[in-house]
């Protein structure tokens, strides 16, 4: 690592941009030229679009590029693409797959999880078979996010049916623009369609698109899982640090007092209970992030989504209550109930996306209190052999 | 506003725990509850030699002058092990209130006694029906002169069997306001109270013309209290998050060593998620514990909405935790021998106290109406 101060760099970074924003310049021109100076990816070696610095330092750049308006850095945090090949692809497919990632070129979604490979991601079905120099992949992924205009997919597949489930999974960079490849958006409880289910019928991708050895997918797809989770938490900080996010929260009392039931006993104990989860979450947050404890630190950052979860759901419930017979309508005519509704709905968003609470309740029960796992009876079976 | 602590206060805190350790282990905690007095007076020299009983006291009336950081930080490792000693009564909720009521020549006489750990001393604010103190208390005061004769009767008072000196709330023909009423003055008679929580003692105080001084001014009593009650609050919900912490590894770490069917029992999902459901609860009392310390001593302007939606919390999270730990204990957790149910007490008598969760809730909503 370079010996920079986070002055110099937020020093540099600010004249960089006065001196290189130019609304005239194209997405692929600006692209470049981010990349070429080292701000794409700040805390990587320059071929890759850095310059060397510390993780901190290129939370300095984002925040100088956001306060400008500019986009193209933070590759090394958000790209997940980049972040796994070049942690463990080959040098052939860092040169070829980094630089057109991190410049916004080429585009990715994740292929993880299936209909039948849910919180069990590792007993996915997925499969990818050899044929010569190439693997011919069949299957169906779902919850993926871009993958209409995604050029790459980070599909996990089983590649080996007679070793136990974690064993028989490869990791591939899996191309999206070919025939056999079918993206279907899902239709979610709440209305909208962030997601898509992808059906994957005899496509093919080049040996070359492996990344780590036959087999050894699991470990592959744990790093870019922790990728993933330190973005989530990323996003989670910086959201939960600015005062929008707890609006529900905050507007409770507003919304009880619109709807005339302010004076209502009930309603004021339940509006009091679901501010102090809002409040008590934000007091954890604050805690961890002053702690120099470690383990203080990590404990109160693993709570964290099962808290959400409980104030999402909890909040949509008192505003139920607060609403009263309007939650039984929806539409543009009906935004009380149609607002409260939503929310109650998409609280789910929090509670099973990115692992269930229950899954959650586990991994927090093992890592951070030491409790044991559940026995695996079929720690050993081959897949296939697997009950179904 | 910062919640981490200073060397100095780890080092507090670190020091109270030894202690707490030696001093309150579960067979002295036993021996207590069993003893009407309810405190060791060689463990509370020692807290006065460590300058815990003047911590909050000003240093020109012989204490450490800490703020509420260091109040809570104390407090949260007594609530850990149910230290049995008249700490809150005594070391917390008399030297505010006399601080809160500004009678110099009280404060004089009685903080640098306390803090000497030579004064047990308690305030007598609560009467039939209500743990929170009335606006207009039953309980009165009669001029005579320079003189004041009290006439009433005070319930669910701290430490009364073993205080030397009560202050006393009543109200007069111009307001309410606080007297001090000696142990041994005419007309007083003190009852222990059956609690339910045997390391928390209370009693009942009968005052039949019993002579008092009053501190302070008439009228300024009820807002003094209230201080003096809030302020005390934060040692409480420090008591309470380090009580509902202490429940939690209780509950864990039987969890891991309990075997049946072959296994740890905490390595079925149903108690997994009691202990990461409880885990969630004794973190959150915690941090809400110490942003409201930190608030006191910043004089955040929200610090009483923070502190009401912080008692309401700590109070329902000891309570459910302590509750679930005998659950996680199954039989043994039924016993009496078992130290389970002792948190359970106390976090049932720390629920009413100083008020109920309802009644915090109430007035959390009350300060952010007014505030919005």
């Amino acid at each position: 690592m370079i010996d920079v101060t986070d002055d110099d760099v937020r020093a540099e970074v600010r004249q960089w941009l006065a001196d290189n924003v130019d609304p005239a310049l194209g997405r692929a021109e600006w692209s470049r030229k981010v990349f070429d100076a080292g701000w794409s990816a700040p805390s990587w070696e320059p071929e890759w679009g850095g310059r060397g610095l510390s993780s901190a330092q290129s939370r300095i750049v984002a925040a100088e590029f956001a306060a400008v308006g500019a986009y193209g850095t933070g590759a090394d945090r958000a790209d997940m693409l980049a972040c796994t090949v070049r942690d463990l692809g080959t040098a052939e497919q860092k040169h070829r797959l980094i630089p057109p990632s991190v410049r916004g070129e080429t585009r990715w979604c994740l292929l993880y999880s299936e209909p039948g490979a849910g919180s069990d991601l590792a007993g996915l079905r997925t499969r990818a078979d050899r044929d010569g120099d190439d693997w011919i992949i069949n299957g169906q992924k779902v919850w993926t996010s871009f993958a209409k205009t995604a050029d790459y997919g980070l599909l996990v597949a089983r590649t080996d049916w007679d070793v136990p489930k974690h064993k028989g999974i490869s990791f591939f960079i899996f191309p999206m623009r070919q025939p056999g490849v079918e993206v279907r958006p899902i239709h979610q409880i709440t209305g909208e369609s962030e997601f898509n289910e992808v059906f994957i019928t005899d496509a093919r991708l080049p040996h070359a698109n492996m990344v780590g050895e036959p087999g050894g997918g699991w470990a592959v797809l744990q790093l870019a899982l922790a990728y993933e989770r330190r973005l989530m938490g990323d996003l989670a900080r910086t959201s939960r640090s600015t005062r929008d996010l707890k609006p529900d929260a905050d507007s409770l009392i507003g919304m009880a007092r619109s709807a005339g039931v302010l004076g209502d006993s009930t309603i004021r104990q339940q509006i009091a209970r679901a501010e102090a989860y809002a409040t008590v979450n934000r007091w954890n947050t604050q805690r961890a992030k002053a702690t120099a404890d470690r383990t203080e630190a990590a404990t109160l950052m693993a709570l964290g989504k099962i808290a959400m979860s409980r104030i999402l759901h909890e909040t949509a419930r008192v505003q139920t209550e607060i609403v009263g017979p309007e939650s039984m309508l929806t539409g543009a005519d009906n935004p009380l109930g149609d607002a409260v509704t939503f929310r109650t709905l998409n609280a789910y968003f929090t509670s099973i996306g990115g692992g269930t609470d229950q899954i959650q309740r586990n991994i927090v029960g093992e890592r951070i209190l030491g409790l044991p796992k559940e026995p695996e009876p079929y720690r050993e079976t081959a897949f296939r052999d697997l009950p179904q | 506003m910062s919640t981490v602590l200073t060397e100095q206060q780890s080092d507090l805190r670190d020091a109270v725990s030894d202690l707490m350790a030696k001093r309150s282990p579960e067979a002295q905690v036993r021996r207590l509850m069993a003893d009407d007095s309810g405190y060791d007076t060689a463990v509370w020299a020692e807290l006065a030699a460590m300058g815990l009983l003047g911590l909050t006291i000003p240093e020109e009336f012989g204490g450490a002058g800490a703020g509420a950081t260091e109040l809570a930080v104390v407090s949260e490792q007594m609530g850990r092990v149910l230290l049995c000693a008249p700490y809150l009564s005594t070391a917390v909720l008399t030297p505010y209130l006399l601080l809160a009521l500004g009678d110099p020549v009280e404060c004089t006489e009685a903080l640098p006694r306390i803090a000497a750990g030579e004064l047990i001393a308690t305030v007598a604010f609560a009467e039939a029906g209500s743990a929170r103190p009335k606006d207009q208390p039953v309980t009165s005061a009669i001029a005579d002169g320079d003189r004041w004769a009290l006439t009433g009767e005070k319930t669910y008072v701290l430490d009364a069997t073993i205080a030397d000196r009560f202050y006393v709330q009543a109200h007069c023909d111009s307001g309410t306001a606080l007297f001090a009423v000696e142990r041994n003055a005419p007309g007083l008679s003190v009852a222990p109270l059956t609690t339910v929580d045997q390391t928390r003692k209370q009693g009942r105080l009968t005052l039949a013309d019993t002579p008092a001084r009053l501190i302070g001014d008439v009228g300024k009593g009820t807002a003094a209290l209230d201080s003096a009650l809030d302020r005390a609050a934060v040692a409480l919900i420090a008591e309470q998050a380090g009580g509902t912490m202490h429940a939690m590894q209780m509950a864990t770490n039987y969890a891991r060593v309990r075997h049946q069917f072959g296994r740890a029992i905490g390595s079925f999902q149903a108690i997994k998620h009691l202990c990461v459901d409880m885990l969630l609860e004794a973190e959150s009392a915690t941090s809400a514990a110490r942003h409201v310390a930190a608030a006191f001593d910043a004089c955040e302007p929200d610090r009483l909405a923070d502190l009401a939606l912080a008692q309401g919390y700590c109070s329902d999270a000891f309570v459910s935790v302590a509750a679930r730990n005998i659950q996680a204990h199954g039989g043994i957790g039924f016993t009496w021998e078992h130290p389970a149910h002792l948190y359970l007490r106390r976090a049932r008598t720390d629920a009413q106290i100083f008020g109920d969760s309802n009644w915090h809730r109430e007035r959390y909503v009350r300060l952010r109406e007014e505030n919005s």
